[in-house]
């Protein structure tokens, strides 16, 4: 029995690490909506386990550094994410659900559960430069936004396929476009530059990835820095450790489980 | 043509010296009294371009805003005694008033009056009538003019007793209207606790701006007041009245006084009767200011008080530029007159030096103002650089004439030779630095341009001093020397021993025999700086500039620390208050800008009014139909004791959203609160009142009932008072307001936009900040605007002129030493000592700013001179003389270099900053100079000596084999 189970995840993982190659290699013929679609299953794994490092800058301009433990199912549509360091935030948890559109906060000082407005989900979340709508984004680039591809540009050393992501005229995410530079190679974008809502030449954030490394079957960026070019902040996100396509069950994502 | 002047103007000092000293006397006193109505602005404004739209709009605002300039005074101390401090020093300021103009205006208006009286007795036209009158009245408002308007220090509370609930946005108005529904104690808590779950428990947003931060400090402010009241209600049941009415308006309206986060210091904003212009009276203002807290402060030595702001600054800056200047030029002068004693062995000459430049500094200060009327931040430094660069011709006369009466010649035949040897050099010297400087005048900065025109003026103004009134003393010593001796009979020689530098010469030579060494040495070495050049980084925080040292400066961080209060902001200047609204909502979402100040505070839209009535309506219905219970119920206590409960829990939910929002503000404040959670020995001011409910029911029964007997019936009054449904008007707001954000006019309206974080420590801030403004509208301006047009212009003037001095340079060598290939030998030393310059600055810790990059450009033109000294010399003494170009050249670029050095050295003392590093800069250039000239020239010239040895050898071997 584990001698099957073993030869279908080796499978599995050809088959995976194939389709990744093939498109590579007939890269130049790979339309936006192909690439984008490869870099939203990346965003977006089924379920995922990870424990990251946050550090942000405080508005006295003191960095404070926080770490955490996350899960995701369902494709990024539920979150939960629960604080262990420094000590006074221990335990803090947020649940982010419907692709971040409703969120709760438990405070274990108190053992109370709150839930937070909606319109929270555009705003910097917890002092980051990333949005609730950044970290939970969903298939939003799909369903928000019209690829158009630009020709394929060398950025960070990789070379990539530098797509434009304009939004639809009836959504209503936070950014007017995008500009993403997709390495060929594994489709991890790792530069996306963010710009005003309403004026789409205001360039307002740049996300950079980098120290990529392949989790399973995944390629995933250890490293995130969020840079606002508004204050001058940055926000760099660290994964200490992440794991994909975990059985989490629906319950860990209820309020209930916040306060375990 | 030239020499038979020259040889005329020697003449002349010999033969009509007294003559000569009286013309320049009588200039010196002409030149004196103009120099003495030059004026001194340190403002930032004056170093930009007259006609840049950011300056037009600056100026405007300037003069159309008198609120645009302050006087800011800082108090720090315990929160009650710099809160009386405040209210006793207020009416002292409003009473100051200006008299030192009486006098002489009286005399005016008396001479006027005559005149029209005499007008009118003629019968003559009296068309002129009206404007005398209106020059009387003028002068009439200047007799005991009161110096400020009004002093900003407390929040508008009548304007907000009545108003209050028509500001508060619509948003923020559903969530908190709870609060104000209700005056008994026990809902009072209730409403509280519902609104804070609304407002800011359940919104992450709402303390995630500046602006609502600092709403959600001041709401966790009056929460801390309502606990602290209580406190003292139930266990000491002393409370006043006065303390429960304080309490009730905290949580109404907030903290009344300006004061900073940590209630330890307040800022008192004294806005003048008078604009940045009136220079007189920014002194007597400043003065007259400081002169009222000295006094005061006598009866509260727990105080500390001084002066900042916009008059302060601008008054600190003029008195202690002109000390510093003054200091620096002495020092210089001191330094230099040391040097040349030492160098010369003698004491008259380099007093008569040092005397030639005082002259020569007095003409080109009333020259100066002749052509630019004021001196600013960069010109204000001329003295001293044309101190460092005009001795050099005085130093050149003296040595030739003194070597030619040591020669034996009679005073006017060594008078006569010594112009016509070394004036041509003189002349010709001055010239190149003076071009150098006056190529500055294509910059269309006009604090680059001014700085050309002012040196340019100046090193003129040096070389006719020299020229007319050194050689007189000269001729007075020498006389005067001449009938000693006679009298003395004394006969011996007054011969003087070498006094050339051998060491230099012998190292010259020694580097020209080894030339190929010295240019690879040269090379390696150069290679090496130009490296550490290339590293050189550039300081954009103008506050580096800033003096070091001075009171009006020092505050200005503790204002920027403690009030988190950026004091470099943005303006903008709006055509009417539709406008004002519409930029300060844009600015307001933007990510670099912290908050703005302008009408729309006090003035909301209409739309904006309507849609905040009904919530006020149903506020004043629920509060008029709330009657206050006279006993607080044992049941109610439980209710209060829960809710009590509930404020510490959701005070800790906040302080938790806070700590991982990066909200500092609001995580101390409810840490003054509920405790620091890293520390459970703090203070929890919550606690301590449940604590003591616990203890005796009875008690704290009467206590209760006796804080919401007061607290009650002013809450509900409060609350029916502000609660105002009739729209706000332009009309309605108090002068005060009208004042601080509209002219006098009020056809135009001033917003304030301060940005976010330290625009100075981050160019990229500074950068965005600038660009959103722009974004907004193109008029913006302010500090930051006028500060990034001034650096784009500097680098672009600076550019430029670097490139024309360099071209008018080489073409003055080309002329001079009629050979390209000469005058490009000449300029080797300056380029590679440009390199060195600012390879060593590198190396010494030392970055590029605004100030030292102005040096660049003067540089070349004072850089260029020691290469054409040694090149001069060299042709003139012929192949195989290094050894003699190096000892006596080498010597006079060394003393030169060194007295330039010591004159911009000097500066390096300056408590100005932004001084200290140009005037080091410059000395280390020079000095690079000076070393390139004689560590890298000698090999060059060993190559081309070796070189035409060869040629002359192959041309006299080629000449023999023909013959």
């Amino acid at each position: 029995m584990q001698y099957k189970d073993q030869i279908v995840k080796i499978a599995v993982q050809v088959w995976t690490i194939v389709l990744l190659i093939i498109p590579t290699a007939y890269g130049q013929e790979m339309t936006g909506e192909e690439i984008i679609k490869k870099v939203n299953e990346i965003f977006n794994p089924a379920s995922s386990y990870g424990r990251s490092k946050m550090t942000i800058v405080t508005t006295s301009g003191q960095k404070r550094t926080f770490e955490f433990e996350s899960w995701s199912k369902d494709g990024g549509e539920k979150n939960l994410v629960r604080y262990h360091k420094p000590g006074r935030v221990k335990d803090q948890a947020t649940l982010m659900l419907n692709h971040a559109d409703d969120i709760w906060m438990f405070f274990p000082r108190t053992q109370r559960v709150r839930k937070l407005a909606t319109h929270a989900k555009k705003q910097k979340m917890q002092g980051s430069d990333f949005s609730y709508e950044d970290m939970g984004s969903g298939d939003t680039f799909i369903t928000d936004f019209t690829p158009v591809r630009l020709g394929d540009e060398k950025m960070n050393e990789k070379i990539c396929y530098k797509l434009e992501m304009v939004r639809k005229e009836d959504s209503d995410l936070s950014y007017s476009r995008m500009i993403m530079w997709i390495i060929k190679e594994n489709f991890v974008p790792v530069v996306i530059d963010y710009y005003d809502e309403k004026d789409p030449v205001r360039h307002i954030k740049r996300l950079v990835q980098s120290n990529i490394r392949l989790i399973g079957s995944i390629p995933t960026a250890m490293r995130s820095v969020m840079y606002n070019r508004g204050d001058n902040s940055q926000t760099e996100l660290e994964l200490l450790e992440i794991k994909y396509d975990l059985p989490l069950s629906d319950a860990m994502f209820t309020e209930r489980s916040l306060k375990k | 043509m030239r020499d038979r002047l020259l040889r005329k103007l020697a003449d002349l000092h010999v033969t009509h010296p007294w003559k000569m000293l009286t013309a320049v006397l009588i200039l010196t006193l002409i030149m004196g009294n103009l120099s003495s109505r030059i004026e001194v602005t340190m403002r930032t404004s004056d170093l930009l371009p007259e006609k840049n739209s950011k300056v037009v709009e600056f100026n405007r605002i300037v003069d159309e805003f008198a609120t645009a300039t302050n006087l800011t005074v800082v108090v720090q101390g315990d929160e009650e005694r710099i809160k009386e401090f405040a209210d006793e020093l207020e009416p002292l300021i409003l009473a100051l008033y200006d008299s030192s103009m009486n006098e002489s205006n009286n005399e005016k208006i008396a001479k006027l009056e005559e005149r029209l009286e005499e007008i009118r007795l003629s019968g003559r036209d009296g068309s002129v009538i009206p404007e005398i009158k209106s020059e009387i009245n003028s002068l009439q408002s200047r007799i005991n003019k009161r110096l400020f308007q009004r002093v900003d220090y407390k929040a508008e509370t009548e304007f907000l007793k009545n108003h209050m609930l028509m500001l508060i946005d619509e948003n923020d108005l559903k969530n908190t209207k709870d609060i104000f529904m209700n005056p008994n104690l026990s809902e009072l808590l209730t409403n509280l606790n519902n609104s804070m779950e609304k407002e800011y428990v359940g919104q992450e947003e709402s303390i995630s701006t500046r602006e609502k931060e600092d709403g959600a400090f001041s709401f966790l402010d009056g929460i801390q007041h309502l606990i602290i009241t209580l406190q003292r209600a139930v266990k000491d049941k002393n409370t006043t009245d006065n303390e429960i009415y304080k309490t009730a308006d905290k949580l109404l309206f907030g903290e009344p006084y300006m004061l900073s986060y940590d209630r330890q210091a307040l800022v008192m904003i004294a806005i003048p009767n008078f604009t940045i212009m009136d220079r007189d009276l920014l002194g007597i203002a400043a003065v007259s200011v400081q002169d009222l807290i000295d006094k005061q402060i006598r009866e509260y030595p727990d105080i500390k008080a001084g002066i900042s702001g916009a008059i302060a600054r601008e008054y600190d800056e003029e008195v202690y530029g002109r000390e510093a200047i003054g200091s620096s030029t002495l020092f210089a002068m001191i330094a230099i007159l040391l040097l040349l004693m030492v160098s010369f062995r003698m004491w008259v000459s380099p007093i008569f030096a040092l005397l030639t430049l005082a002259v020569g500094i007095v003409w080109a200060l009333g020259a100066s103002w002749i052509a630019v009327g004021k001196l600013n931040m960069v010109t204000s430094m001329m003295s001293v650089i044309i101190l460092g660069l005009g001795i050099d011709f005085a130093v050149h006369l003296i040595s030739s004439f003194t070597e030619r009466r040591a020669a034996g010649e009679s005073i006017a035949s060594a008078m006569r030779n010594t112009y016509l040897k070394s004036g041509k050099g003189i002349i010709t010297g001055s010239a190149t630095t003076a071009c150098a400087f006056l190529t500055l005048m294509i910059s269309e900065a006009r604090g680059m341009r001014e700085l050309g025109i002012v040196v340019g003026i100046g090193l003129i103004s040096i070389l006719a001093a020299t020229m007319f009134f050194l050689p007189t003393m000269l001729v007075f010593r020498e006389r005067f020397v001449d009938r000693r001796r006679e009298k003395k009979a004394d006969k011996s020689s007054n011969a003087q021993k070498d006094i050339s530098f051998k060491f230099l010469g012998n190292f010259g030579e020694l580097l020209s025999k080894r030339y190929l060494f010295t240019i690879f040495a040269s090379i390696a070495v150069s290679s090496i700086l130009v490296m550490s050049a290339l590293k050189i980084k550039y300081d954009h925080n103008f506050m580096n500039l800033e003096p070091e040292g001075l009171t009006s400066v020092a505050l200005m961080d503790t204002v920027l620390n403690k009030f988190d209060l950026n004091i470099e902001y943005g303006l903008i200047l709006a055509d009417n208050i539709e406008e004002s609204r519409d930029f300060s909502e844009k600015c307001r979402e933007l990510s670099s800008v912290a908050r703005t100040d302008d009408i729309s505070i006090y003035l909301p839209s209409k739309d904006e009014q309507n849609r905040r009535i009904p919530h006020i309506r149903e506020v004043i219905y629920n509060m008029k139909n709330s009657s206050i219970r006279q006993k607080i119920r044992s049941s109610e206590i439980e209710i209060i004791k829960s809710e009590i409960d509930r404020l510490e829990m959701n005070i800790m939910e906040m302080q938790d959203m806070a700590y991982i929002g990066g909200q500092d503000k609001v995580d101390k404040k409810c840490m003054e609160i509920v405790g620091d959670p890293d520390d459970p020995k703090s203070a929890n001011i919550i606690r301590d009142l449940r604590e003591i409910f616990n203890s005796n029911t009875t008690s704290i029964q009467d206590g209760l009932t006796g804080f919401q007997k007061t607290f009650g019936p002013y809450y509900k009054s409060a609350v029916l008072k502000m609660g105002t449904t009739n729209p706000i008007t332009l009309q309605e707001l108090p002068l005060t307001i009208l004042d601080r954000y509209g002219n006098r006019t009020r056809d135009r309206f001033m917003i304030t936009v301060y940005p976010q974080g330290n625009l100075w420590e981050h160019k990229e801030l500074l950068d965005r900040f600038v660009d959103d403004m722009e974004y907004i509208t193109e008029k913006a301006t302010g500090s930051p605007s006028l500060m990034t047009a001034l650096m784009r212009i500097f680098a672009r003037d600076g550019r430029n002129a670097i490139m024309l001095t360099l071209v008018i340079v080489f073409l003055l060598l080309w002329l001079d030493f009629r050979n390209p290939g000469y005058a490009l030998m000449a300029m080797v030393p300056l380029a590679c000592g440009v390199f060195w310059m600012m390879g060593a600055m590198q190396l010494l810790g030392m970055k590029l700013n605004m100030m030292s990059m102005m040096g660049l450009p003067l540089i070349i033109g004072i850089g260029i001179d020691d290469g054409v000294h040694v090149m001069h010399r060299w042709l003139s003494e012929g192949n195989g003389k290094i050894r003699i170009v190096f000892s006596s050249t080498g010597k006079a670029i060394f003393l030169t270099s060194l007295t330039t050095m010591f004159a911009f050295g000097s500066l390096g003392f300056s408590i100005f900053r932004g001084w200290a590093s140009f005037g080091i800069s410059l000395a280390i250039g020079v000095a690079a100079c000076f070393l390139t000239s004689v560590l890298i020239l000698p090999g060059i010239l060993g190559l081309i000596e070796r070189m035409k040895r060869q040629v002359s050898k192959e041309k006299l071997k080629s000449n023999n084999e023909e013959l």
